[in-house]
């Protein structure tokens, strides 16, 4: 198996205060892996350094063999990195089809000058057409996103994401909002791409859902990776049971 | 003498900016919209006082005339104006705001004539030396007047039950909301106060230059503009700061630099230069 | 000449002016969402550029060639300064850029100083050879915004308006398109300036104050952010109507005034959101550019 993404020793600090404590974890080709930590644990700091809104004080994050930290956020989603984010972000001046199609044709916007000259939306609107029917969400695809509902939403995100074919799907906080049975389905569905052979990492608060669709999970807390291994195994350790003592689990915000 | 005596002006201009900035940055904080008609209560608020001044000769009465009349239209166009459009994007409400200056203009100078009005007996004209440099008793009122206005504000702001509440409203509207403030109320204080402060700004420009005129709120807009900007938007303090900043720097700037730039291009250029190294702004947080 | 008076064709001229400055602002506020409360410094620009070319003796063309580059390569540096603040900040920074201007120009002997620039050349084809230059300018500029809407950069100008931060996630250069935005319609800017120039014959540097400014974007706004058609309306009826109206020209800035606040106070989408509510719907497809930015 050859590692995909390889985060190494990464720190995030805000003035004096240490967010992501010397933390390092890779994803294999073809793994689900669970991130997961109680609030606060800086899960989101750490996924922000590697998406690039937040540059980590030292340390390194490869994809592929290559180089993220000094990259701008779009570079990096051009070279491979999908992400949906936390809170759903549909563009609300166009359709659900619209949002995804714009995504499907990034090989036209690469360069303003010759988006410039490219006409025609065809092609990625058809993609996008399968793209909402993968996720289920193809009954809303001329809706105005603006008035859809958050578990229609949530899949949106996925798609948009997917519509980059990306390397590697980060995804999160997916489950976040949703209802028992939408999370479940989300979750189904997420386990169905990675089947299909996506890579994916996962940030939940659900652990519910994360022990059951993971094969492999990382724990943080306070900043510090505190276990790395399959879900059993993890869950069993004492450092993470002494971190989950006492948390309520079923806040979204980290 | 002429370094204190350009800082005494530059202090005395700052002062007047800070009248007109601190109600602009208020509505800043809460609303996130850049209330440009702003400058024109404050153009209001100086026909106010030269009339009422004129027809009772009483400047103190006119002051608090204006102040009452101003707060309270300042308060009306936050309910009429503002209220409807706080969902739209921000561009809606910054351009109503804009053509909403632009047509108080237009009806200052419709209503009291495009060259302006003046005390019949401008007050507080008298010369006073103070450490050596000669000022007007007006500038040294507006000094003071300022210090003491801004001081109760704080003194408010810092004190009071309602004056927590509201800062605390200012710093983070929806966290204050979910905390129970009843919001619309402060906002309808924060239109008040920041319009009447206008008010006084004004009545004391319109004391310096004795001359009220429909386009004298042009100048202030854009540099309060420019100033809460520096201020960091939404930041009390950083907003007096700057204002202070700013007219000390074109006092000493129109000296200096006035072969090559006006006033206002040198407050502009200021802006632009202290922009490009902080975008957050000369007191803002990153 | 086909039957229209003297009069009649210099008002279709600054209508044609107009129209071409209005959609100049509209590739910037309309398309890609960025406010600029300084764009009549960039016609300035252009006017002056095209009538200092013009008076040391260089044809029409260079001149109006100059005024596009010249409006243009100073559109990018401020496009650059855009890249650094956002929102609310950029809006007051692009108002400094007009008085920056202002201010230059009132100072710089060499372009007139305050008293601005006379005897600046004609075109020498005549007032409806002129005309038509105009119209010509004008059509290119609108087959050219219409274009641009369609293409993919104009997808993309969608997305970059709604939001910066999710445009970055879906791999969009936000700062490019930001910089060709800026480029282009400073550029067109320049342009409308160059044709100012040589219609009035006589520039200074109040001609393109932050009244300008506002008259532009009230064009804009008014028309309806981002559609083309709206916006020439809009341009066409703004700029002719004070011409024509001699009691509206008295009282053209309450005119404005009142429009831009009464447009975004009942119908922020202006005439193109208006025309929207009041025509029978329903193409499946929205214009892209939609004003619920």
């Amino acid at each position: 198996m050859s590692k995909l993404l390889e985060v190494s020793n990464v720190r995030v600090q805000f003035g004096g205060v240490v967010a992501v404590n010397d933390v390092s974890f890779s994803l294999n080709e073809g793994e689900l892996l669970g991130f997961i930590g109680p609030n606060g644990a800086g899960k989101t700091t750490m996924m922000r350094a590697i998406t690039g809104v937040v540059t980590p004080t030292s340390g390194s994050i490869l994809l592929a063999g290559k180089e993220l930290v000094t990259l701008p956020i779009h570079s990096r989603v051009r070279m491979g990195l999908g992400f949906s984010q936390q809170l759903v972000k549909p563009f609300r001046n166009m359709t659900v089809l619209e949002n995804v199609a714009l995504t499907v044709g990034s090989h036209h916007t690469g360069s303003p000058l010759s988006a410039l000259f490219k006409v025609g939306r065809e092609d990625e609107s058809t993609r996008a057409r399968e793209l909402l029917e993968l996720v289920g969400i193809s009954d809303a695809a001329d809706a105005d996103p603006s008035n859809l509902p958050l578990g229609y939403l949530k899949r949106l995100e996925v798609a948009r994401a997917l519509a980059l074919d990306p390397t590697i799907l980060l995804l999160d906080e997916p489950l976040a909002g949703l209802n028992h049975a939408e999370a479940h389905k989300l979750a189904d569905m997420i386990v169905d791409l990675n089947t299909a052979g996506r890579s994916i990492i996962l940030i939940e608060h659900n652990l519910g859902e994360v022990m059951r669709i993971c094969s492999r999970l990382v724990v943080q807390d306070n900043g510090n990776k505190i276990a790395d291994g399959d879900p059993e195994s993890v869950m069993n350790t004492s450092a993470v049971r002494a971190a989950y003592l006492g948390e309520n689990t079923d806040h979204a915000a980290a | 003498m002429l370094y204190v005596e350009l800082l005494a002006q530059g202090l005395v201009q700052g002062s007047i900016y800070a009248l007109v900035a601190v109600g602009l940055t208020l509505v800043y904080g809460l609303l996130r919209i850049l209330h440009v008609a702003h400058a024109g209560l404050f153009t209001l608020g100086g026909y106010i006082g030269v009339l009422v001044t004129n027809a009772t000769g009483s400047l103190l009465l006119a002051l608090v005339v204006s102040m009452l009349v101003v707060g309270l239209l300042g308060m009306a166009i936050y309910r009429l104006c503002y209220q409807p459009i706080l969902d739209k994007p921000p561009y809606v409400a910054l351009i109503a705001s804009i053509g909403l200056f632009i047509a108080m203009e237009e009806i200052y100078r419709i209503a009291f004539g495009p060259y302006g009005i003046s005390y019949e007996n401008p007050p507080l004209q008298d010369v006073v030396h103070i450490f050596g440099i000669t000022l007007r008793l007006g500038e040294v009122a507006v000094g003071i007047g300022t210090l003491v206005l801004i001081g109760a504000l704080a003194l408010f702001a810092s004190k009071t039950r309602f004056g927590t509440v509201w800062r605390a409203t200012v710093t983070d509207p929806e966290m204050a909301e979910s905390f129970g403030v009843d919001i619309i109320k402060v906002r309808y204080l924060n239109f008040f106060i920041g319009s009447a402060l206008a008010a006084v700004a004004g009545v004391m420009v319109a004391l310096l230059n004795n001359l009220v005129e429909p386009t004298m709120g042009s100048v202030p807009s854009y540099k309060a503009l420019a100033i809460i900007v520096l201020g960091g938007l939404g930041d009390v303090r950083g907003t007096l700061l700057a204002a202070l900043a700013l007219g000390v720097i074109e006092a000493y700037g129109t000296i200096y630099l006035g072969n090559y730039l006006d006033r206002d291009a040198i407050a502009f250029a200021f802006l632009i230069l202290v922009l490009m190294v902080r975008p957050q702004g000369l007191f803002g947080r990153a | 000449m086909l039957g229209l008076s003297g009069y009649e064709i210099s008002l279709i001229t600054s209508m044609g002016i107009a129209v071409i400055f209005a959609l100049s602002l509209n590739l910037i506020t309309g398309f890609c969402g960025q406010i600029s409360l300084g764009h009549a410094a960039f016609y300035g620009i252009g006017a002056y550029s095209s009538a200092m070319l013009t008076k040391a003796g260089m044809p029409l063309g260079v001149g109006i060639l100059g005024a596009v580059i010249f409006a243009g390569l100073v559109g990018l540096a401020v496009g650059f300064t855009s890249l650094r603040v956002r929102h609310d900040f950029l809006a007051i920074t692009t108002m400094g850029v007009g008085f920056l201007f202002i201010g230059i120009m009132r100072q710089w002997d060499f372009v007139g100083g305050e008293m601005g620039v006379s005897g600046i050349p004609g075109s020498g084809l005549g007032k409806p050879g002129f005309m038509f230059l105009v119209l010509g300018f004008g059509v290119l500029t609108v087959l050219f915004s219409l274009h641009l809407k369609r293409s993919w950069m104009g997808y993309a100008f969608d997305a970059i308006a709604d939001d910066e931060d999710t445009a970055r996630v879906i791999g969009l250069d936000v700062s490019r398109y930001k910089l060709a935005a800026f480029a282009m319609g400073t550029a067109l800017a320049g342009l409308a300036g160059a044709l100012y120039a040589h219609n009035v014959r006589f520039i200074d540097p109040e001609s393109f104050g932050f009244v300008e400014s506002i008259t532009v974007l009230a064009m804009v706004v008014i028309g309806g952010i981002g559609s083309v058609f709206g916006v020439i309306i809009a341009a066409a009826l703004l700029s002719v109507l004070p011409l024509w109206i001699q009691f509206i020209d008295e009282y053209k800035l309450l005119l404005y005034g009142g429009l831009l606040f009464a447009m975004m106070r009942f119908s922020p989408g202006g005439l193109a959101g208006l025309a929207k509510q009041i025509l029978p719907k329903k193409s499946s497809l929205k214009a892209s550019g939609d004003t619920k930015a």
